[in-house]
């Protein structure tokens, strides 16, 4: 037991430094929406009666999604470096890889959405959520629904550029689908019941529900979330345990 | 140590592994050879735990490649490693995972430092290393935990003399010290060096398996004798001496020089593996 706590740490350590050594996504996946909220900001406070909360909300899912780029690269480059196979060579077991592998990018996911969410409150003009509880909730469960979105994808893509592809079309789809660039409310009759579809307008909703403190919808929410996570999650730890040897992709 | 028997492994059409067996003892360093496609790699895969054979048994120490992890060290043919790392943080995460611990580790990193000449390099990133110097980093990761059983897969492929002969030097003590190693390579005075015995592979199956002398044996040598008019006898002969002599005392001219050759490893590779197709 501590033997799988010890190894699981080094694991841990050794991907944060592989983070940390790779900045430049996590970083710009952070300023530019901060920009983004400033220059909209105006846009969305007189559209929606003077509220703040899709000008902060908004950019805040459209690049939280975009961060599966985060996520899929950091096993992609498992792939390409032929490292995974190595790791799996090792004692480790299936579950010790797999969360040394996706702790480190949770914990920058959330992060992401922390921050956004602090900058929304001292620069914007968001109110500050009454129950930090369910605030923190929806960031971790909008965090594991990426995550197990995005190492699905990594698993299945052919190259970077289709990861690049896939995370980038994905992300504008599916964060202007879920109302992340025009709230749900004023969009076209005919994409309001498409929205539903997409994962985007469950985390939206789910992290402006929790900022307005409406629990009951912050619940619902996060049960899809979860269960979208872990329908990609289930496939993705399915795929990753088999490991890819020599595939012909990549 | 390694018990592997009649494993098969397909890829579609191919077929890489076609009841293909090798036994490994402790201490013992076999030398596996072989063409390219023969299968070596594929067995290395298949013994580290990496992918499941078709058919056929591979045990390690008795028990299956996945429950006998922590035994193997595995040193795959192409580099696998973090590119953005240093070697010293590599050997830190694999003897970590190993179960080595602060002291421990550090001697055994600096041991390995020191037998693979890693110093002047140990703590740069591995991207930025010359090809020569990822090989000896990825010889390393396989060496860090002292595993009873080494598959080493063509470990000195790009590898100059003087890394060549350290990485073999190391290979030489851990077979000393009881490791079984299974040791690929299209450099065959390496196996003479390793003392090794050979396993020749071809098509997916060994098919000559012995230590050196034993196989050279069978083979003919080859006698050449010249004569003062210039003209020359060339024999291929299972006795060279022998027939040496006989040629000798029936010359009816002046001998000007004999030249006997007795089989290399190359003549043996030849006569055995090289694919006909
Ligand atoms: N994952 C795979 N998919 C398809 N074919 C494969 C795969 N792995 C191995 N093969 C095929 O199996 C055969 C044996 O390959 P292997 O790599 O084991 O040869 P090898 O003896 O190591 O050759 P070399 O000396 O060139 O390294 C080859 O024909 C190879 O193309
Ligand atoms: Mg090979």
């Amino acid at each position: 037991m501590t033997d799988a706590l010890l190894r699981t740490g080094v694991l841990i350590k050794h991907n944060i430094v592989l983070r940390l050594r790779d900045p430049g996504q996590l970083i710009s996946y952070m300023v530019v929406p901060m920009v983004l909220m400033l220059v909209f900001k105006p846009l969305y406070v007189k559209a929606l009666d003077g509220s703040t909360l899709e000008a902060v909300t908004g950019p805040l899912v459209m690049f939280s999604v975009f961060a599966l780029a985060i996520v899929g690269n950091s096993i992609l480059l498992e792939r390409e470096w032929r490292t995974w196979d190595r790791l799996r060579v090792t004692r480790a077991t299936r579950t010790e890889l797999l969360l040394g592998k996706t702790v480190p990018v949770f914990v920058a996911l959330v992060l992401q959405q922390l921050v956004l969410l602090l900058y929304g409150c001292l620069i914007i003009g968001l109110p500050v959520p009454g129950s930090l509880l369910y605030i923190a909730l929806a960031i971790m469960v909008w965090g594991f629904t990426l995550l197990a979105i995005g190492s699905a994808l990594a698993t299945v893509v052919r190259s970077r550029g289709d990861l690049h592809l896939a995370t980038d079309l994905g992300s504008i789809i599916v964060s202007s689908l879920g109302g992340a660039v025009v709230p749900v409310s004023l969009m076209p009759s005919w994409a309001v019941p498409v929205a539903h579809f997409s994962p985007g307008y469950w985390g939206l909703t789910m992290i402006q529900s929790a900022v307005r403190g409406d629990v009951g919808e912050t619940l619902r929410c996060a049960w899809v979330c979860l269960a979208i996570g872990a329908v990609f999650g289930v496939f993705a730890v399915h795929r990753l345990s088999r490991g890819w040897g020599r595939s012909r992709l990549l | 140590m390694l018990e592997a028997a009649e494993v098969t492994k397909s890829y579609g059409e191919v077929r890489a592994l076609n009841g293909f067996s090798l036994t490994v003892d402790a201490g013992e360093i076999v030398g596996l050879v072989g063409h390219n496609g023969a299968g070596k790699s594929t067995f290395v895969e298949i013994v580290s735990g990496l992918i499941r054979p078709d058919a056929g048994t591979v045990t390690i120490g008795g028990r299956d490649p996945a429950r006998a992890r922590s035994d193997v060290g595995v040193c795959p043919q192409h580099i696998s490693l973090y590119r953005p790392v240093t070697v010293r943080e590599h050997l830190r995460l694999f003897g970590g995972l190993a179960g080595l611990r602060r002291a421990a580790l550090r001697q055994e990193i600096d041991r390995l430092v020191t037998a693979l000449r890693l110093g002047e390099f140990c703590d740069r990133p591995v991207g930025v290393l010359s090809g020569g110097q990822q090989r000896r980093a990825q010889a390393a990761v396989a060496l860090i935990h002292r595993p009873v059983l080494l598959l080493m897969d063509e470990p000195t492929a790009g590898a100059d003399p003087e890394t060549r002969q350290a990485l073999l030097e190391v290979i030489r003590d851990r077979a000393g010290e009881g490791a079984a190693v299974v040791y690929t390579t299209h450099y065959l005075p390496e196996l003479t060096e390793l003392d090794a015995t050979l396993a020749v592979a071809r098509a997916g199956r060994v098919i000559a398996r012995g230590t050196s002398v034993e196989l050279l044996d069978k083979l003919p040598g080859e006698v050449r004798v010249t004569f003062a008019d210039e003209k020359e006898v060339c024999v291929s002969t299972d006795d060279p001496t022998g027939t040496l002599v006989d040629l000798l005392a029936r010359a009816d001219r002046p001998v000007t020089a004999v030249d006997v050759r007795k089989p290399s490893l190359d003549d043996l590779y030849r006569s055995l593996a090289v694919d006909d197709d």
